[in-house]
């Protein structure tokens, strides 16, 4: 015992002596730990910074092979600089001792501090160090605080976080923490990933807004970028908000405003500011869409719906064309209009068919009316996806359930029949609470119908819950989301950190000899922990996310996007000015057939505006 | 700062074009503008740096846009806006006829943020006062600047559309396209070299009405300056 004792006692004295005898090194390594925990850094970090410094020696090196010429003093360099510090520091001389010993004290310092580092992070994580088995974890938590506070930190800093990095890399904030992942200062995804599917979830007030908003205008950003240097297609950016309300026009507003600064030159919000036709879809995609958008039961109701798909069919497919709008197809539903429609010859069989559904024309003419009056506008007006460079569209999802399944269902028939007709653009689709609005559209046919087509599609909701409607299409979303997924505060986080999969982690048991001296013998052993802490997940703040990705994650927290202020209400009355001229009117009215708006067909020529033209532009060469 | 506010933004060598004075000078007026809140400056892109409005800046010029710097992906498309509104009003019939340039953020601000989709803005509107002691009195004219050729067929449909337009921007759709006579009595087309062959096959594919387009070539110094490379 008393050897054991004194064996003890000379370790100390000789590993203090050896403290004090390297006392530059052990002074930078102590810097280096100590910063090192106060930013919770990863020991790579000082190692890192150990490796910059080795210029510096080297040139030290340098210098003195060329001041002594002799390769034995450089060799003895080191051991000369610390001889000459302890001269200089016993002649009071501390700056110039320091000079003296700084480019080897400090290279060697800053890797023993990350060795040391590393040391007290593994001894902790295993179990084996600390004064008790609950030092591991307020050694843990202490660190997440600290980690958070360097991240926060670093999103702060002004210029820090850009948009985007080399390499079209979407950045997205500052790192926190990683497991499995390579820890970087900043947090970044290729675009690539951007054009797969990826999940967010979140709840209510935890940041899901502002990621989003950041990762939209990052594939926008880069998008155009890729676009403007002929390395891939021109952008298209489509959200789904199916929450609707107040909430969603506030959302749109600043999706429009960031998006704008990202490149995007117009974004359109629907149905608020722009329509969509509905009317532009291929003939048999319509029938099928005006078909689906009209709720049928099942048993005896099957019936009608057979019927129903036939008139609608004959409607749409009649001699002439498609309908061009919604009062052309409610005409349409009328049996003299099918009648007088198919009455051209070699339409027999439709005639036939007419004949026989007749009696329900009426019936389902008040159906559509009915359900068209409720859809609005929004699917009756002459635009299309391709637009704009992003459309955000609002859903009604909580107030009326119905009509947003319905604007859904067609929204999303008009953009797969966008993406088929037109494949010249990279589309990336964001349904928000999809849930709520997919009864007669489940979200994994979304899924597969936007892989099928080339379309990225980012689901986001609120809860595992709210992803889909039950378990097995939650788990078939999840496990496709070969783009990554999000996960910010959310009370029920196990099903998705169960993703990221289990890594080993050592477990250590020492035995307590008494309180609180804990014996430094014990055993260990290899068990799987889960690579997603759910517990970390439940706690995260505000802005802070986790990235699964690949049985890895990290810790982020967000970078807010800072959006444009939004510009104050147009002015009401025009300037003077800017009203067309009467007596330009009164001329071209002249030479403008009546009622129809259009170039001048005759009467008197224009004048000529060549000379100021000429002046201006400068004169244009003989043809 | 008028100018500045209206096009967006503006490089300085067409700030000083503005000012009427040297390049120095203009650099001088933006720093002015910067230091008093009204203006921020960076450089954006090839050439010299580029000025634009804050807040402030857009609130002491009285105009109700959004205070943002001129988006990367059209710096080309309004430098050559801005050298067409230069080169026209340096022309002594456009003081002399009193002409009036309505930008295209102007036209867009009187759409209070429904972002034209189907609807084509031009580059900017010249109206003519109609006492104008010029033949054009009471005109007003579409400018369009095409520094790339879009396709022949989607050339053609903006064209039929200004040509066709009635009603003002900003006002009710039902307006736009109604019985009377059109809002611009003539498009300007102003073109690159390579955007040139494309505009001028549009003009004929409109027939007649194409006679109410005229088509010139960008004025010199309305390309964007080749990226600076570094010599020895």
């Amino acid at each position: 015992m008393i050897r054991r004792a004194g064996l003890r006692l000379l370790r100390i004295a000789v590993a203090t002596a050896l403290v004090v005898a390297a006392a530059p090194v052990s002074l930078v390594a102590a810097i280096g730990a100590g910063l090192a925990w106060l930013g919770g850094w990863p020991p790579a970090r000082l190692y890192r910074a150990a490796l910059w410094c080795l210029p510096m020696l080297v040139v030290w090196l340098a210098a003195t092979a060329v001041a002594t010429r002799s390769a034995a003093q450089v060799a003895a360099g080191p051991y000369l600089a610390w001889l000459a510090m302890w001269h200089r520091g016993a002649a009071g001389d501390w700056p110039g001792a320091a000079a003296v010993i700084a480019p080897a004290a400090i290279p060697v310092g800053l890797a023993a501090g990350g060795l040391a580092w590393a040391y007290r992070i593994r001894s902790l994580r295993t179990g084996s160090g600390g004064l008790g088995p609950d030092s591991a974890v307020a050694f843990d938590r202490r660190q997440w605080r600290h980690q958070a506070r360097s991240a926060r930190a670093r999103i702060a800093a002004p210029g820090a976080v850009p948009l985007t990095v080399r390499g079209g890399r979407v950045v997205v904030g500052a790192v926190i923490r990683t497991v499995g992942h390579p820890h970087r200062q900043i947090a970044s995804i290729p675009y690539a990933r951007m054009r797969s599917h990826q999940v967010v979830v979140g709840s209510t007030g935890t940041g899901k807004t502002t990621l989003l908003l950041r990762l939209w205008a990052g594939f926008m950003a880069t998008a155009l970028r890729r676009h403007a240097a002929g390395q891939g297609r021109a952008p298209l950016l489509v959200v789904l908000d199916c929450k609707g309300g107040a909430d969603a026009r506030r959302i749109a507003d600043r999706a429009q405003r960031v998006l704008r600064l990202a490149g995007a030159r117009s974004t359109a919000i629907w149905p608020d500011q722009a329509a969509l036709s509905l009317w532009a879809l291929p003939p048999a995609q319509l029938t099928t869409t005006l078909v689906d958008l009209i709720e049928h039961g099942t048993g005896g109701a099957a019936y009608y719906a057979d019927v129903l798909e036939a008139v609608v069919e004959l409607a749409v497919a009649a001699p002439g064309g498609p309908p061009a709008g919604a009062a052309d197809f409610l005409a349409r539903l009328d049996p003299g209009w099918l009648a007088t429609a198919y009455s051209s010859g070699g339409h027999e069989a439709e005639l036939g068919l007419l004949r026989s559904a007749a009696r329900q024309v009426g019936d389902i003419a008040l159906r559509y009316r009915t359900l068209l009056r409720r859809l609005g506008h929004g699917l009756d007006g002459g635009g299309g996806f391709g637009d704009a460079d992003a459309w955000y569209c609002i859903l009604e999802g909580t107030a009326e359930i119905s009509v947003a399944e319905a604007q859904a269902r067609a929204l999303v028939d008009l953009l797969a029949s966008f993406a088929v007709r037109d494949g010249g653009r990279e589309i990336l689709l964001a349904v928000d609470e999809f849930s709520a609005v997919s009864r007669r559209l489940p979200i994994w046919v979304l899924y597969e119908r936007a892989r099928s087509l080339g379309l990225a599609v980012q689901v986001s909701a609120q809860s595992w819950a709210g992803l889909a409607a039950d378990e097995d299409e939650r788990h078939r979303i999840t496990s496709s989301a070969d783009g990554g997924i999000w996960l910010l505060r959310t009370p029920h986080p196990e099903p998705v950190a169960a993703l990221a999969g289990t890594r080993p982690l050592t477990d250590t048991a020492r035995r307590l000899i008494g309180i609180p001296v804990w014996r430094h013998r014990g055993s260990s052993r290899m068990r799987p922990a889960p690579v997603t802490d759910p517990e970390l997940i439940r706690g995260l703040d505000v802005g802070q996310a986790a990235y699964l990705y690949r049985g890895g994650v990290t810790y982020i927290q967000v970078k807010r996007l800072v959006a444009a202020p939004a510009a104050l209400p147009a002015p009401g009355r025009p300037r003077p000015a800017e009203q067309t001229s009467t007596a330009a009117t009164a001329r071209l009215s002249a030479g403008t057939a009546a009622g129809v708006p259009g170039p001048a067909r005759s009467g008197p020529r224009l004048p000529d505006v060549s000379a100021l033209l000429d002046e201006a532009f400068g004169t244009e060469p003989a043809p | 700062m008028l100018f500045a506010a209206e096009m967006y933004g503006v490089q300085f060598d067409h700030l000083a074009a503005v000012l009427g004075a040297s390049e120095a000078r203009a650099r001088a007026t933006a720093a002015r503008w910067r230091a008093r809140g009204h203006a921020e400056t960076a450089r954006l892109g090839p050439g010299g740096p580029w000025t634009w409005l804050t807040r402030a800046g857009l609130t002491a010029c009285g105009l109700p846009y959004a205070a943002v710097p001129p988006a990367l992906s059209r710096l080309a498309h309004i430098r050559a806006v801005a050298a067409v509104r230069l080169a026209l009003e340096s022309a002594p019939g456009y003081s002399a006829g009193g002409g009036y340039w309505r930008s295209e953020r102007r036209l867009r601000a009187r759409l209070g943020g429904r972002i034209g989709l189907r609807e084509h803005i031009p580059d900017g509107e010249v109206h003519w006062p109609d006492d104008a002691p010029v033949p054009w009195a009471g005109e007003c004219w579409a400018i369009e600047a095409e520094l790339t050729p879009k396709t022949a067929g989607r050339t053609t449909a903006i064209m039929r559309e200004l040509l066709t337009r009635t009603g003002d921007y900003g006002g009710p759709a039902a307006e736009a396209r109604a019985p009377g006579p059109p809002r611009h009595v003539r498009v300007i087309y102003l073109c690159s070299p390579a955007a040139r062959s494309t505009v001028t096959r549009a003009r004929e594919a409109l027939g007649e009405a194409g006679a109410r387009i005229e088509i010139r070539h960008l004025p010199p110094g309305a390309a964007m300056p080749s990226p600076v490379r570094a010599t020895r």
